[in-house]
């Protein structure tokens, strides 16, 4: 294993490599900060320009831009108390009075370093974890791989948003999306409606696209109104710190950091509770287990430390999700598994056997993404809050163009166009109505898999009892089971205790 | 969302059986969009029994989003007719002025500026160096 590793770190610092992995991590880093553009918008924006890379070039500049974008949101949320990604958010409660009060470099270092720590540790159980569950996913039958992506899909159905019930119907539209076109196991034309373009089925990329794209930018707009998409800030701080004293004071917190970093991963394995999840929970369990409870939210650095540390680790258990098992943790693993796609790589359990050498590429792309963005944010923090008074107005267009290229370059078609627009329109009524878009994507990616691992267990022996009889099938119905009583009975406490408290959402 | 999927649901009832499964094409449709049909009219029936929320005021600013949606529609069907080059720039343009109209002449030259030198820099990054090729027009065959 660290002979692949190290051959895949000799590839990744090969100057065709590490190039688009410093771009990456730069776009990620820059997207991150700009409040109103997550990561998930600017691997969105990336993605048609790893098009005519190769595989690993393009993966590379991916992994950079989720790396680049966990940490890039803590700058505006440290120095403006504008979290610049919703897993910033936490950052602002203690990063941000700590820049008040007069320690803006102190405040804005403890949470990079955190963040550079807190990744390598994710990294630490990316590498050494990928490999042993992909070897446990290969025992899977099609009854196994069924209900394992019916636990996926039902967890994050129940814990997705406010309602179950709309969980569940985002879900199965989304497993909708999927049976229309010919069916995947025997290619038959079905429910094409007469439109010859649906022959071939929906590409889930540009339904990705759309939804977030769409949701998300008119979302801003909605909010802000559309002439104050501009951003005033004062550039004039100072951020120089002694950088040995900032890492004493997040390594000196050696139980705070691994702990807070492993919740991370924890969160990162379960799939579309992403880093926004990870980091408060790492807040709350740093302010539970600290001496000095109170301090927290007065711009203590434990705040600081446990937010940044777990949001970053999450990276890392987000993409052993999708190494291991082929199913995305985010949607920006989501975008991943779709640039995989267009290369005609298959993710799932035979992916780190069948591509040892892109995956410890990929594994060498994550750690060095690591050094990469220190080395950024040292030189150019402070130009990071130049890019948050880009207009808005002018960078909108620009990203929904590249969106459209990104749509339309998958098959040179104007059709996967249209369908961006088809579903930007959908995504964003779904998020105005309430329902959750994570299921719903989740439901558009796992559709055709899970139509077809349970076609082919039927085929295989028609014995439907075999789904809850095969130990592991068995057991990931009954963890599915449990995650949906469990959704509901959150539901209704939460209901009970108060209604405006519902809401919230996930990273996908 | 329940009609739909009650009218996808009869039309999985014309498909025919294929010989090779067993279960045929239309068996999985059948229980996903039955699946939904149920849910839906659940979601109808809580949302007609349950009780009503109070509405909360609304701020938000529905006419920028229809207007970007429009602008946005009509970029993607003049796409085919009129070319990457000058629908992108037409659309950046008009969009970038809708949202932020210019007070003055310098505030126009900006918008013309950005949308110039976006639409060269994007043709050129993506034709010449990424091997992506943009839509081509119709009519003007640029």
């Amino acid at each position: 294993m660290y002979e692949l590793l190290a051959d895949g770190l000799v590839n990744i610092v090969q100057a065709k490599y590490l190039l688009p992995l410093f771009l990456g991590t730069l776009a990620g880093i820059i997207g991150g900060a700009l409040p109103g553009v997550t990561i998930t918008m600017t691997i969105i924006v990336v993605l048609p320009f790893t098009f005519g890379l190769d595989p690993l070039q393009g993966l590379a500049a991916m992994t950079g831009v989720y790396v680049g974008g966990s940490a890039g949101g803590l700058v505006t949320a440290v120095l403006l108390g504008l979290p610049g990604t919703p897993s910033a958010i936490a950052t602002t409660f203690d990063g941000h009075p700590m820049a008040k009060k007069g320690e803006p470099g102190r405040a804005l270092w403890i949470g990079v370093w955190a963040s550079f720590f807190g990744g390598l540790l994710g990294g630490l159980f990316l590498i050494g974890a990928t490999d042993p569950l992909a070897k446990f996913a290969l025992q899977f039958g099609p009854w196994e791989f069924f209900s394992l992506f019916m636990l996926a899909l039902s967890m994050v159905a129940g814990l997705a948003e406010a309602s179950l019930l709309k969980g569940l119907i985002a879900g199965a539209m989304g497993l909708i999306v999927t049976v229309l076109g010919n069916d995947p196991v025997m290619g038959q034309e079905r429910l094409t409606l007469g439109i010859p373009f649906l022959r071939g089925g929906i590409d889930f990329l540009p339904v990705l696209i759309g939804v977030f794209a769409f949701a998300q930018i008119m979302g801003e707009i909605e909010r802000r109104g559309a002439h104050s998409l501009a951003t005033e800030v004062n550039r004039s701080v100072k951020l120089t710190v002694s950088h040995a004293k900032v890492i004493w004071e997040v390594l000196s917190r050696p139980f705070q950091l691994l702990w807070c970093s492993f919740i991370g991963v924890l969160i990162g394995v379960l799939p579309a509770i992403g880093g926004s999840a990870a980091s408060m929970m790492a807040y709350d369990q740093a302010k539970k287990f600290s001496r000095r409870p109170e301090a927290f939210g007065t711009g203590t650095p434990e705040g600081i430390v446990a937010s940044e540390s777990s949001n970053n680790a999450n990276v890392g258990g987000s993409l052993v999700t999708i190494m291991a098992f082929g199913i995305p943790g985010d949607a920006v693993t989501a975008v991943m598994l779709g640039a995989l796609t267009i290369h005609g790589i298959q993710s799932g359990p035979l992916f780190i056997s069948q591509n040892t050498q892109l995956a410890y590429g990929i594994f060498a792309a994550y750690l060095l993404a690591h050094p990469i963005m220190v080395l950024i944010l040292a030189l150019g923090a402070r130009w990071m809050l130049r890019a948050v008074t880009v207009p808005k107005a002018a960078l909108f267009p620009i990203v929904l163009v590249l969106c459209v290229i990104g749509a339309y370059a998958l098959n040179n078609t104007m059709a996967n166009v249209y369908v961006l627009l088809a579903f930007g329109v959908l995504g964003y009524l779904m998020v105005k109505f309430g329902f959750p878009l994570a299921p719903f994507i989740l439901g558009v990616i796992l559709g055709d898999q899970i139509e077809i691992n349970l076609v082919r267990s039927i085929m295989t022996d028609s014995d439907p009892w075999l789904f809850l009889t095969r130990p592991i099938s068995g057991a990931l119905l009954g963890a599915s089971a449990l995650s949906m009583a469990f959704a509901f009975w959150q539901h209704r406490r939460m209901q009970r205790k108060t209604p405006a408290a519902i809401g919230g959402g996930t990273d996908f | 969302m329940l009609a739909a999927s009650l009218f996808l649901f009869v039309l999985t009832l014309e498909l025919k059986p294929n010989p090779l499964v067993p279960i045929g094409p239309g068996f999985y449709p059948r229980l996903v969009l039955g699946l939904t049909a149920v849910l839906a009219a659940a979601l109808v029936a809580f949302d007609f029994f349950g009780k009503r929320k109070a509405r909360t005021e609304d701020k938000a600013n529905y006419s920028a989003v229809v207007l970007h949606f429009a602008v946005f529609g009509v970029y993607v069907v003049a796409l085919p007719w009129l070319g990457f080059r000058i629908a992108t720039l037409a659309y950046i343009a008009a969009a970038n002025a809708l949202f932020e109209p210019a007070k003055s002449a310098k505030g126009w030259l900006r918008v013309a500026a950005i949308a110039i030198i976006a639409t060269v820099v994007v043709y050129f990054l993506f034709e010449r160096y990424l091997s992506v090729l943009l839509p081509r027009g119709r009519w003007t065959d640029l």
